[in-house]
């Protein structure tokens, strides 16, 4: 309502007198008289009385006080000019290649705000179709690590960059003329640019390279031969130097040929875990992977012959447990019966049962002639020679085995490593630079490399950390993270790839190659924005890659495309025979040599820890190993028969320590834990390399040392940190495997172990598996028994699902219903999964000591269950079962069968949760997830404890600040936090968490289809776990969507529902596993009267549920059947 | 009205007069604490101060503090909760239905069975609180309106039940343990001295008179909770044991529950009561009222619902082997032979044989088996409640999570610690509330005292009191054998010689004879006994009454005389009268 009424403050102002217009310029329009009220004696003379100055006195002090209070920092600071790019709250992905010196992957990095803070596979380019490992989902964390070094450091003291590098490149140059040779040492280099510009520090430092170039079958291949007293000497912790020294033998080529798995319909495997770590694990995996399906045109039939329990061998077909000292034996049988020729001199000592399985597999490799694949785990040039005989003489170098397509990886050499630490002793070497390489921790002869490289002038180190090597050097050159980097790789044959970096350096580091391009003069550093490396890779693209390819017309597109892709899809050679030329009898000699022992050592790596590069990752470190589920620790795995033989403690939990023995081999001794193992072969033992690093408190990051009950290190007798297990890289002085003696230790150790139980007590409806013959002959009834209950008068045979005690949740057919699927057949226990979920969700990391309490927080677990002696395969109950009970079901088989099942909140329909808990803090939405509010919970932990599936996580503590978890969770430091994933809450003290089906991802593509105006296309839902599988097990998406993958596997008939009797109605699915295998006792248990028995047992199950839902039908239940 | 036959024990022994009941009550309140009670509660209070030591460090720190893990959420948390509830049931089933069915031995123990309650229904409503993650945020479980910042709550949830169950339990449970206080406080009012005391029981009596209008109000209310609370007793614990009854935990969900659970309450409940009053008959000297009889009652109630629970563990595992599902089963099997086999013994053993031995009347009468049997039942009743919650969610469904339950000293501290509080409360209640009912007590004096019921029983004593009634120091004791010495005519002959020359006392308005220098409580009432209950009484003494009173009381010859009562008893008649 407007108003034109004016008020005036009185008539002055009415009439707008001049007296008026003067005084209202006046703030005061009377004159103050100042003087007179200073001169003021009754001013003068007032005194301050004592009340008065008590009480000045008590308020300066308060306001004192207050002042001096610390008012909160709020570090975030807004955009001032908002960067191109980032948009606060959407996330930027970068297309960038993983590179570490042993795993390779495509990747897509997530940033977000600028922090790069997820990973995963890239599907849509590289040959590994998006399959990585934990490590590679894990690495991002390692980009926030507090310890990593900030500054270059001369001596240990952190310096500029300038003067480091006119201290180094004089010491460098004062090295090349002194005569004394200067050592460039690295792990495996496939970066061309990187090799280019050692050819350059080469030439800068008076080497001479003359190179060689010939085209051979359409590949180049550049022979370097190095002159003068400059080298370049390439050696990694995991050697598979004996691969190509077979090939060479066998067919002239100094290489690791490609394998295609999905072209192996018998796949033969002696020693060599292909799913974990052998050479390109994650594009193998994925191959394979792509061949497990049972309704596929055929599916692939594995044997495995190995000596511990390996991840590859417990997903085999046919498992068969050898020691180290027969693969020999094996080889030979297989040579035997399919090229006709035994090894001369190589005696049988093989278990019948073994040499069966062997000659089954024998069989299956002959009927499948070029199309299958022998692989071999062994760094023996012997071997692998026979290997190749026997690939040559099934024709797989025409299919399965590409040598035109070279791995260029691992290309570590051995006998120069060792020639190099015998010239570093003799005091030969004038400099060394050194990069992605740790050799005083990993390499066999560590003590022999530390001590010459003390006798070196000049030691420099390209490294993150001070780490075991670094340490040891005079000059350390601060390196970049990978994330921080530009590089390219050329991977196999003809694939070229980039990285590009995702995040300004967080400190003062640079890349290994900008620091030798320094060194060698092609550039002068100008701090972290420096582009000099990126120029040169760019220039080399230009003059190499761009002219390869019709592509592109113009450089700028092509360069754009290969970054914005990050790899070039090449132009893969296609394999074609050749001849085999290697020599057997000499193989043969060489492994009839070889002499087994009453306890041989196996050395293995883990799928968390690998090579122990990242052993200071928190997240790798509290993965639960995929097979033992041991977090934090390294351990002799040993069979059980031998453990009580020696009498060791089997036990595993809280406060059943384990107990400890001592491996002596030649000088090699460590004591560490020993874990029962169902599966490892009886005589030896197993021990994971990576563990033990630090041992002379290195600074290599906080999560790589052991920390005790209240949190703090462990501190041994000489107040140095406690390491995490013991280092056995020693050991790989004596090849493939060492003869030992294990003599029990004194005391005990805990370890920690996410699950200690080892079977699934014959229970049918948590695990379900059968046979590729049950399955494509049988109803899937008889596999896959749905649950039923008698209903009404005439006891109506109803399918569970039709029951229900409440209302169900209006979620089918109603907008949508998010579900999962879950194939055991392609789950390999490699735990991707499970860090990628850590990393999407911030679960939180929480140590040791915690996790031996059973009190891990991930969202998402593996469980492993092992069949007993009276399961014909895991989760059947055998005849044997009458008689022996459930106490025979309690302990694993010493040879058992295996199965991987991922576990998390399955979202029921019916959740048991929902009902119990008093706040409602957990709900069910009206798209079928089971939500958690966190600050509505109180913490009564009922939902926890009325959940089947055990898969609810309670905050017991405040992880994020508690002293016990300074030392592990990233969370508590300023830098570790920057990981966290700003969509997910970090959750506090005492409230309920778990799996939400990345909710926030689902809303997230939610938001962009709805932006877009259209439904959600089906595969565009995808959750961290689901993203990351390797071998793309997990299916997500929506189950109203009737033409959806989700609800189309989740029809067919391998679908089931873990606990589904229960009648909670979970969103998530299982597909039966289907093990390409004869199982007799399986069969007979599934197909003829093993089927009656089993459903009349489920009739007292039904009846049971009966009662519950009120019909009434027990009188005559148990008759019905 | 009940008359009982005289063939029945007499409830209360000895020769006690409505007086004597009133005195026997209030002396602990009005005299001294003995020496002992301060051992006992200093004891309990350091025993409960370390408990609530470790309660504010548990939510200092957090729930981690305690053993439990992502298999057992729920382990001595909420054992402790059920086992204090099931404590607390035995206080109002004794008040409330035995009272329905007028079963007049519960008088003898009713007050300290309330008491009893509700102290453990504190101990035990405490454990969901400290239980929760986020204690702070707990009042969310009440249906509070939008404002305090909590949205509704899920009416669905078992626990939501107990919240309501268990506050109204405890609330209905303590009003009428204390609308029957209200006469005997009104009781220690009268006959208070000390202005704190009189001005404390004044307000705790709320104006209580004593009138007729009170009474039958009184008796009204009294009827009308009980009749509210003897269904609290059954719910109460029927909703408890909802908690894992509803849920599909094998082991917990179970229909049996509910009956199961209400017996083990009233068993452990009993049983707590029996450890209770044996102490406080011997410590306060009650032998009279609580005495073997009362005893052996109560052993037959132990009996009686041990049986039930007997019958229920029973019936448990026959349907855990009939129902044929393999979890259930699975679930009983590992009780009885898993990794907690020995906690199953202990339920086993101390809940269903140790109760059986009760058939035996020896046993059942004997004062020290049944103490020993009581604190053997609730040790049972508690790993009952242990292995229900344990064992069954260590080991279910899926055995990837099988896991065991480690206490740690937080769980212990504070399950002791709620031990030494229960008694501190008691101790306290001992010292400063009436531990017999009065006012009910006196209501069955005539009917069940055993000098009313057994008329002449000093001649022919059918039901000799085993327990005799020595109430009193060994000196009042010599006088009272000189007073009640029948064998001596000269005596009784003095003593009316002398009351003749006193003149007849007024036994309901006597004073306070202490007030004379140089007679104390004891000596008063050797005068009582005497007949001489005034001042004027004692102001009519001359030399041969003081002598006559000597030869009388043959303890302080020549005393009276010397501080001359007769002067002294004048001046206070005085002061009186004025």
């Amino acid at each position: 309502m407007g108003t034109n009424r004016k008020y005036w403050k009185g008539l002055e102002e009415l009439n707008q007198t001049p007296e008026f217009l003067e005084n209202s310029k006046n703030e005061f329009p009377e004159e103050l008289s100042v003087n007179e009220f200073l001169a003021d004696e009754k001013l003068a003379e007032s005194s301050t009385g004592r009340r008065d100055f008590l009480k000045f006195l008590g308020f300066s002090v308060a306001a004192a006080t207050l002042a001096a209070c610390e008012a909160p920092v709020i570090k975030a600071v807004p955009y001032v000019v908002k960067p191109e790019n980032v948009t606060p709250g959407m996330p930027t992905w970068y297309a960038s290649t993983y590179y570490d010196g042993s795993s390779y992957a495509s990747i897509l990095v997530k940033t977000r705000e600028g922090r790069p803070i997820y990973i995963k596979g890239n599907r849509d380019h590289g040959f590994e179709n998006g399959a990585i490992n934990p490590r590679i989902s894990a690495s991002v964390l390692s980009l926030y690590d507090s310890e990593r070094l900030q500054n270059p450091t001369i001596d240990g003291v952190d310096t500029t960059w300038s003067s480091f590098d006119a201290s180094v490149s004089k010491e460098l140059s004062s090295a090349a003329s002194s005569g004394k040779k200067i050592v460039l040492l690295s792990g495996t280099e496939i970066s061309p640019s990187t090799e280019s510009i050692i050819k350059e520090f080469k030439t800068k430092f008076g080497g001479d390279t003359t190179s060689t170039t010939e085209l051979v079958d359409g590949v180049e291949v550049v022979t370097e031969t190095s002159t003068g007293n400059i080298e370049h000497v390439q050696y990694d912790a995991i050697s598979y130097n004996g691969i190509r020294q077979a090939n060479l033998e066998s067919f002239g080529k100094n290489i690791i040929p490609d394998y295609d798995f999905t072209k192996a319909k018998t796949i033969v495997s002696v020693g060599a875990d292909f799913m974990n770590n052998w050479l390109l694990s994650g594009q193998f995996t994925n191959q394979y992977g792509q061949r497990r399906n049972p309704d596929g045109e055929w599916m692939s039939k594995y044997f495995h012959f190995e000596s511990n329990m390996s991840i590859s061998g417990s997903n085999a077909d046919v498992r068969g447990m050898i020691k180290p000292s027969q693969i020999g034996e094996v080889l030979s049988i297989l040579h035997k019966e399919i090229t006709g020729s035994a090894l001369a001199g190589v005696a049988s000592t093989l278990d019948a049962k073994v040499v069966a399985k062997v000659k089954d597999a024998a069989n299956e490799l002959k009927a499948n002639k070029a199309e299958s694949l022998l692989i071999c785990g062994s760094n023996d040039k012997s071997m692998q020679v026979v290997v190749n005989s026997i690939n040559s003489a099934l024709n797989n170098y025409s299919s399965t085995i590409n040598l035109n397509n070279p791995i260029n990886l691992f290309k570590s050499e051995d006998d120069k490593m060792s020639a190099l630490i015998k010239e570093m002793n003799a005091g030969k070497v004038g400099a060394i630079v050194m990069w992605n390489t740790n050799p005083t921790y990993s390499h066999e002869n560590g003590d022999a490399f530390n001590t010459g490289l003390a006798k070196i002038k000049t030691s420099v180190s390209i490294s993150q950390f001070a780490d075991e090597t670094a340490s040891n050097c005079k000059f350390v050159a601060a390196e970049n993270n990978a994330l921080e980097s530009w590089n390219d790789f050329n991977p196999k044959g003809n694939v070229y790839a980039i990285a590009q970096p995702t995040i300004r350096p967080l400190f003062e580091t640079r890349s290994a190659a900008e620091s030798l391009m320094t060194w060698a003069g092609m550039s002068e550093f100008s701090g972290k924005d420096s582009s000099s490396f990126h120029d040169y890779i760019k220039t080399m693209w230009e003059k190499y890659g761009f002219p390869k390819q019709t592509k592109y017309s113009s450089f700028k597109s092509f360069w754009a495309n290969a970054v914005h892709n990050s790899t070039d899809d090449a132009n893969v050679l296609a394999a074609t025979a050749t001849t085999f030329n290697g020599n057997i009898s000499t193989a043969a000699k060489t492994i009839a040599a070889v002499k087994g022992g009453d306890f041989e050592v196996i050395t293995y790596t883990k799928s968390a820890i690998g090579d122990g590069k990242m052993a200071s990752n928190p997240w790798l470190q509290e993965m639960p190993d995929s097979i033992t589920k041991v977090t934090w620790d390294n351990y002799i795995t040993m069979s059980p028969a031998d453990m009580k033989a020696a009498g060791y403690s089997e036990e595993l939990g809280q406060e059943s320590p384990s107990s400890l023995a001592t491996i002596v081999s030649g000088d090699v001794t460590f004591t560490l834990p020993v874990f029962p193992q169902p599966g490892q072969m009886p005589g030896t033992v197993g021990v994971a390399l990576g563990y033990g690093r630090g041992k002379n408190n290195e600074k290599i990051g906080k999560s790589a040392y052991q920390t005790g009950e209240y949190g703090a290190f462990l501190e041994d007798e000489n107040g140095k940190r406690v390491t995490i297990g013991a280092n056995a890289y020693p050991l790989l002085a004596n090849g493939d495997f060492s003869v030992a003696t294990i003599t029990k230790a004194e005391g005990v150790y805990n370890l920690a172990c996410t699950q200690t139980h080892s079977t699934v007590m014959g229970r049918n409806s948590i695990v379900k598996e059968t046979t590729l013959d049950i399955y494509k002959t049988e109803d899937a009834g008889v596999y896959n028994h749905q649950h039923t209950l008698h209903t009404g008068w005439n006891h109506d045979e109803k399918p569970i699902a039709e029951f229900n005690l409440w209302d169900e949740h209006p979620v089918e057919n109603v907008g949508h219903r998010w579900g999962m699927s879950i194939d055991l057949n392609t789950c390999i226990g490699c735990s991707a999964c499970l860090i990628s979920c850590q990393s999407e969700n911030n679960v939180p990391v929480v140590g040791k000591d915690e996790v031996r309490r059973g009190r891990e927080m991930h969202w998402l677990r593996i469980d492993r269950y092992y069949a007993s002696d009276i399961e014909p395969t895991v989760g059947t109950k055998g005849k044997e079962f009458a008689e022996e009970g459930f106490a025979g079901l309690q302990d694993a088989s010493n040879d058992p069968k295996v199965i991987h099942m991922p576990m998390m909140c399955h979202h029921c329909n019916h959740a048991p949760c929902e009902t119990v808990c008093p706040v409602a803090a957990t709900t069910h939405s009206n798209e079928g997830l089971n939500m958690m509010s966190y600050n509505r919970c109180i913490g009564t932990r009922y939902c926890g404890n009325n959940c089947p599936y055990k898969v609810r996580r309670f905050n017991w503590f405040n992880y994020p600040s508690y002293r016990k978890f300074t030392e592990v969770n990233p969370a508590q430091d300023d830098l570790g936090r920057m990981v966290l994933n700003p969509d997910v809450v970090v959750r506090t003290r005492g409230v309920m968490e778990k799996c939400s089906l990345c909710v926030q991802k689902l809303q997230a593509t939610k938001l962009v289809a709805k932006k877009e105006g259209r439904a959600i296309i089906d595969g565009e839902i995808s959750t961290a776990c689901s993203e990351v599988c390797p071998t793309n097990a997990i299916t997500v998406g929506d189950w109203n969507d009737t033409k959806s993958l989700v609800r189309k596997v989740t029809t067919e008939k391998r679908a089931y529902q873990a606990l589904e009797e229960i009648g909670i109605k979970p969103n998530v699915w299982y597909q039966v596993k289907v093990r390409n295998e004869k199982n007799e006792a399986l069969a007979e248990l599934q197909t003829s009267h093993g089927h009656a028995a089993e459903h009349h047992e489920e009739a007292h199950g039904e009846h049971e549920a009966d009662l519950e839902t009120g019909h009434d039908s027990h009188d005559d239940a148990p008759a019905h059947h | 009205m009940h008359k009982e036959s005289a063939i029945r024990e007499p409830l209360i022994l000895g020769h006690k007069t409505y007086h004597d009941i009133t005195e026997d009550v209030c002396r602990s309140i009005e005299g001294k604490a003995p020496r002992n009670w301060y051992i006992m509660f200093g004891i309990s209070l350091l025993v409960g101060l370390y408990g609530v030591g470790c309660i504010l460090y548990l939510l200092g720190v957090g729930i981690g503090t305690w053993g439990l893990n992502k298999t057992v959420e729920w382990a001595w948390d909420i054992t402790n909760f059920v086992w204090w509830v099931g404590i607390g049931h035995a206080g109002t089933l004794i008040s409330a239905v035995l009272m329905l069915f007028r079963q007049k031995w519960r008088m003898a123990i009713n007050r300290s069975a309330e008491a009893m309650t509700i102290f453990a229904v504190f101990m035990a409503g405490m454990f969901p609180l400290i239980h929760m993650g986020r204690l702070w945020v707990g009042y969310w479980v009440l249906p509070l309106p939008n404002e305090f910042g909590s949205l509704w709550v899920n009416f669905n949830s078992p626990l939501l039940w107990d919240v309501f169950a268990i506050s109204t339990y405890l609330s209905v449970s303590f009003v009428f343990w204390y609308i029957g206080l209200i006469p005997d406080f009104a009781t220690i009012r009268d006959r208070a001295k000390s202005p704190v005391a009189i001005k404390a029981y004044s307000l705790l009596s709320f104006g209580w008179s004593g009138r007729a209008k009170h009474w039958n109000r009184f008796e009204i209310v009294t009827l009308v909770l009980a009749g509210l609370a003897t269904p609290l007793v059954f719910s109460v614990h029927s909703i408890v044991s909802f908690d894992f009854a509803t849920s599909v935990i094998p082991g917990w969900h179970t229909t049996i529950f509910p009956p199961y659970f209400v017996a083990g309450a009233v068993f452990s409940g009993f049983a707590m009561v029996q450890t209770l009053m044996l102490v406080l008959r011997k410590a306060m000297k009650l032998e009279a009222y609580i005495h073997t009889k009362h005893i052996e009652y109560m052993n037959i109630v132990i009996m009686t619902t041990g049986s039930m629970v007997g019958v229920a563990y029973l019936t448990e595992l026959f349907m855990s082997w009939y129902s044929g599902v393999e979890y259930e089963a699975y679930a009983f099997l590992n009780r009885a032979t898993g990794p907690y086999w020995w906690a199953y013994m202990c339920m086993m053993t101390f809940n269903v044989v140790s109760p059986q031995l009760m058939w035996f009347k020896r046993l059942r009468r004997s004062l020290m088996f049944t103490f020993f049997i009581s604190i053997v039942v609730n040790t049972g009743m508690w790993f009952e409640r242990f292995v229900i919650i344990v064992t069954s969610i260590h080991q279910d469904y899926l055995p990837s999570s099988w896991s065991m339950f480690y206490p740690t000293w937080v769980d212990i501290g504070v399950y002791v610690g709620t031990i030494g509080l229960f008694f501190m409360f008691y101790m306290a209640y001992v010292r400063y509330f009436p531990v017999l009912a009065i006012a009910e007590v006196k209501t069955i004096l005539k009917s069940s005292g055993e000098s009313y019921k057994n008329g002449s029983a000093e001649l022919h004593t059918p039901a000799k009191p085993k327990v005799e009634t020595v109430v009193e120091n060994i000196e009042s004791k010599k006088v009272e054998d000189v007073v009640s010495d029948k064998s001596d005519e000269d005596h009784s002959e003095k003593i009316s010689s002398l009351i003749s020359k006193l003149g007849v006392g007024d036994a309901l308005n006597k004073d306070d004879l202490k007030l004379v220098s140089g007679v104390g409580p004891k000596l008063e009432s050797v005068l009582n006994g005497i007949g001489i209950y005034t001042f004027e009484q004692v102001s009519k003494m001359t030399k041969p009454e003081y002598d006559l009173m000597d030869s009388i009381t043959k303890t302080f010859p020549g005393r009276a005389e010397r501080d001359d009562w007769a002067a002294q008893a004048k001046v206070l008649m005085n002061n009186k009268n004025n």
